[in-house]
């Protein structure tokens, strides 16, 4: 792991298991109703604690909203380019269209970050809550070298098929 | 405005309702400082920092930090407050932590929470995520706890 990469990781760490202690809250707006209270209109700030912005540099980010039920991590993904623009946009897109299987991956991202976890009470009661912070670290590990990977098979695919396209021409 | 009288929210109307909105949370001060009031301490903070007494300078600044202050006075007083933690060399931090006490923590916490959400902050990253780290060694997460709790905002 590289130099930088360890403190910007510990930091996120640390913040989601202090922010990582929920309890179960009815809605005090809507009877018999039990919603994330990071996720609706809120007309209770006491609810609502300090966010978090975890930054590496500008185009490395993680922000934590927490809440008394809920936890929202939002997570910038680099995008150093227009390629892995699009390379983070396709995959994170295509994550969340199976959002179900993840349990605690959020089906939009909140505008400006690349990819959103919801964490709500239930969650954290029917998971352990270091294998949660565990996941997440471990996902934003392997995403950087998920899109580099990308990155690199779609160059080499462009040089074969030009390659393969351009010997037509020679005679 | 007839036609819509039935989404009125008559709650917001009433006083007793129990609502808080944001600026409720924020604790009274008994006095409001000022950029002026503030101005001497930024110089000294300053001086300290460039005159490479840095922990002179991170003593200061997590002693009495102006809660009371307004957005505009505290982005101010932040940027001097960014030049000095980020002067402090990478190999001093770890043992400049250990000489500060529980609350002034809390407060060094504060300003690095306040450093990565701003952009002059974030192209120090590197530097505040190093702090961070080594408060996470001395203190595990108490520190970060406190700031998620408290309503007094550097």
């Amino acid at each position: 792991m590289s130099q930088s990469l360890r403190p910007y990781l510990t930091a996120v760490r640390y913040s989601l298991e202090a922010a990582l202690t929920l309890s179960n809250f009815s809605s005090q707006e809507v009877e018999r109703h039990n919603r994330p209270e990071v996720e609706v209109p809120n007309t209770s700030a006491e609810l609502l604690l300090q966010p978090m912005h975890i930054s590496r540099n500008e185009n490395e980010q993680v922000l934590i909203e927490p809440s008394v039920n809920s936890v929202r991590m939002s997570l910038m993904v680099k995008q150093a380019d227009e390629i892995e623009q699009i390379l983070v946009h396709k995959f994170t897109r295509f994550l969340e269209q199976r959002a179900e299987a993840f349990y605690i991956l959020r089906r939009v991202p909140i505008p400006g970050y690349s990819i959103s976890f919801l964490i709500t009470n239930k969650h954290t009661e029917s998971m352990k809550t270091g294998k949660l912070v565990d996941f997440i670290i471990e996902f934003m590990e392997e995403v950087d070298k998920e899109i580099s990977e990308i990155k690199l098979f779609l160059n080499a695919r462009a040089r074969f098929v030009a390659e393969a396209y351009l010997d037509e021409f020679v005679y | 405005m007839e036609a819509d009288w039935r989404r009125i929210d008559i709650d917001a109307f009433d006083p007793e309702s129990g609502r808080l909105t944001a600026a409720d949370l924020v604790p009274p001060y008994p006095t409001i400082v000022t950029l002026q009031e503030l101005q001497p301490r930024m110089n000294q903070l300053r001086s300290l920092a460039t005159s490479g007494d840095s922990t002179g300078a991170v003593q200061l600044l997590t002693t009495d930090p102006p809660y009371s202050a307004d957005a505009a006075t505290k982005e101010q007083y932040f940027v001097s407050v960014l030049e000095a933690l980020t002067q402090v060399r990478q190999a001093d931090i770890g043992n400049m932590v250990k000489t500060l006490n529980d609350a002034q923590k809390d407060i060094l916490v504060k300003y690095l929470y306040k450093g990565m959400s701003v952009p002059q902050g974030q192209k120090q990253g590197g530097i505040l995520l190093a702090w961070l780290e080594k408060i996470t060694q001395v203190s595990g997460v108490t520190p970060i706890v406190h700031y998620i709790s408290d309503r007094r905002t550097v």
